[in-house]
């Protein structure tokens, strides 16, 4: 039974995520183990939301002639909602998939688009449909895992509840109390556990598949969500290349043109008053250095040649040893992530680095880079006296919409006095 | 002679004027954005204004809406405009009111001492300065099918060193003619640009003008 389901395995694999090395696989994986625990449990919150539910809609719907209906109901969607974000959060320690929360945000203005908020939104009744759904579901599962597990388990441990003393009786006729006898059982029983296995990820993948189309963002939503951050990752690179001009025009243009200015000016004096023309040649050979330096920080302002090259670990390490405080780097990813992320996060820790040089005062900071499930989560922190803020135009804020583009979050979090952590949280995979 | 400097960025505002020291022009007041141009001119007097197109606070076109104010409040005030790209529009914008008295001249050009001093002096004696690559970019505009069209390849080259203020006798050593053909070439523009023999030195500036199509 196990080598067929493996060899028939093969092409199911590639859609339900089986492991790659069958029941062993499996049974080593502890999403395999969370996602049992899950299905054996997720009966309860079922039963829990189903009861609630439907009391607290027939009241609220039975009351909606007296105005206590209203708020009633529309605390009990509240409800629900919370509910609903709860299991969407539960959905990656049990199935390892992660949900974005779908919800329109918040109006602005206007007290009836306020108030006409919860029950507008689709998400809210695909919230309902699931939760009312987790009782009959979760029965199945429940039921279903029970009955796998017990069978299991039972005849797997034959051998040893003979040596406890402990016969177990399958009809009056057939009772199992000889090792020997047990044997064939166990056997059974580790057969039955491999296929139990297979049907906890089945199941568990179902209804992974329940919760992506029911607690997901549905098309609307996501193409809402995707025009804005494109709009979003369009106006930050146009405000990239304004900025680049900018500084092209103001940094080493100027001083190129001061060095022109001065060499034109040596020339002139060449002959007249050749100390000063001296002067003007030295002064203008500093100013070309300067020229130079300038355009260097600014190519790697643009893209820094070393993270292409050598990746985060030591694009980070030279911002750092660039600081005028002391930063400690630590980067802990197991594979680098696409170059898009990969600079987005560097230039996160570079403007947060620039802005604590220029404005925190700070004598320490830090920056982590870490693996979270399947994001990268970048993190700067330093002891300065904060008020730092992500305002619109601003290095941070534009750094904020290119991180959206690639589906990430950027925070900041700092109270006056301080400390300071900026934190971005971005996709591993785009 | 008396200038005000308007400059945002500070190396290049300190070498202008130890620049137009070295020519023997005094810089009465060295400013960083519009609004202190417009005060200086108003308070110095000065003849003539140097002004870079991009200051703060929008970087835009700041200098030239000042350096036009600059003028509105003391018409007749030399304004030499300095300029990092070549903006034909800027260029239109600035002579549009009159091309008296008017530079308008890439910043790279500084870098010439002489030549720059020059223009500068020109400028403030009531002169038209163009830059060269701004007169070649509106000859290549312009000359598609109007009737500037008709013009040859040296007249138009004579023209484009008249848009820049050059006497004959300059444009003569320019081209390695005589002054003479430089003259007949000149009479030959006027006479296919339609521009009746009038106060004299004026059709010179009408010429150019003629480009720009402010005529």
């Amino acid at each position: 039974m196990t080598a067929g389901a493996m060899r028939a395995g093969g092409s199911l694999r590639e859609r339900v995520p089986f492991g790659p090395r069958g029941p062993i696989g499996l049974f080593l994986d502890p999403l395999t183990w969370r996602a049992a625990v899950y299905l054996l449990f997720s009966v309860v919150p079922g039963m829990f939301w189903f009861t609630a539910l439907a009391v607290a809609v027939s009241v609220s719907l039975g009351l909606l002639i007296v105005w206590v209906g209203l708020p009633l109901f529309l605390l009990t969607i509240l409800c629900w909602r919370g509910g609903a974000m709860l299991e969407r959060r539960l959905m990656w320690p049990a199935f390892g998939i992660s949900i974005r929360d779908p919800y329109r945000p918040w109006p602005d203005a206007g007290f009836v688009r306020r108030l006409t908020w919860l029950p507008s939104d689709p998400a809210t009744w695909k919230d309902l449909g699931y939760l009312l759904l987790l009782f009959p579901l979760g029965l199945v599962e429940f039921t279903l895992s029970a009955v796998l597990w017990s069978c299991s388990i039972g005849f797997t441990a034959q051998p040893v509840l003979v040596l406890l003393g402990v016969p177990t009786s399958i009809t009056p006729e057939l009772v199992i109390d000889t090792v020997p006898e047990s044997i064939p059982w166990m056997l059974l029983g580790l057969a039955f556990t491999a296929g139990t296995l297979y049907v906890v990820r089945g199941m568990g993948w179902l209804h992974g598949m329940l919760a992506v189309a029911l607690l997901g963002p549905g098309d609307e939503e996501q193409v809402t969500h995707l025009r804005a951050s494109r709009a979003r990752g369009v106006d930050a690179a146009e405000a990239e290349r304004r900025r680049i001009e900018r500084d092209l025009h103001d940094g080493a243009q100027q001083r190129l043109l001061a060095v022109a200015m001065d060499l034109g000016r040596a020339q002139a004096k060449m002959e007249s008053d050749p100390d000063e023309a001296k002067e003007l040649l030295a002064q203008a050979h500093a100013g070309a250095k300067a020229a130079i330096a300038e355009l260097r920080d600014l190519a790697r302002g643009i893209y820094p040649a070393i993270l292409t090259d050598r990746g985060l670990d030591a694009a980070l390490s030279a911002l750092a040893a660039r600081a005028p405080v002391h930063v400690s780097v630590t980067v802990d990813i197991d594979h680098r992530p696409p170059p898009a992320v990969e600079s987005i996060a560097y230039f996160v820790v570079a403007e947060s680095l620039t802005n604590m040089a220029k404005h925190s005062l700070a004598t320490e900071a830090s920056v982590r880079v870490a693996k979270e499930r399947d994001h990268v989560l970048v993190e700067i922190y330093d002891n300065g006296m904060g008020g730092a803020v992500a305002s619109p135009g601003g290095g941070l804020a534009g750094l904020a919409d290119r991180a959206a583009t690639i589906d990430g979050t950027l925070t900041v979090h700092s109270p006056p006095g301080g400390p300071t952590v900026i934190s971005a949280r971005l996709p591993y995979e785009w | 002679m008396r200038v005000v400097i308007a400059e945002d960025s500070v190396l290049l505002r300190e070498g202008l004027v130890r620049l137009l020291a070295d020519g023997g022009i005094d810089t009465v007041a060295a400013v960083g954005d519009g609004e202190a141009l417009v005060a200086a001119v108003r308070e110095h007097e000065p003849d003539l204004a140097l002004v870079d197109v991009r200051m703060p606070p929008s970087h835009t076109d700041e200098g030239l809406r000042a350096a036009l104010a600059a003028r509105t409040l003391r018409p007749g005030l030399p304004v030499l405009v300095l300029s990092q790209y070549v903006e034909e529009h800027y260029a239109t914008e600035l002579i549009g009111r009159g091309a008296a008295a008017v530079g308008y001249l890439l910043k790279e050009r500084v870098a010439d001492v002489a030549e720059f001093l020059e223009a500068v002096r020109r400028v403030a004696a009531g002169g038209t300065v163009l830059d060269p690559d701004v007169v070649t970019q509106l000859l290549s505009r312009r000359r598609q099918g109007n009737a500037v069209g008709s013009l040859t390849a040296r007249e138009s080259e004579v023209l484009g060193l008249m848009a820049q203020g050059r006497s004959n006798t300059a444009i003569a050593g320019r081209l390695g003619v005589t002054e003479g053909a430089v003259e007949k070439h000149i009479s030959s523009i006027f006479g296919k640009l339609r521009l009746d023999p009038a106060p004299d030195d004026h059709r010179r500036v009408l010429a150019v003008l003629a480009y720009l199509g402010h005529t």
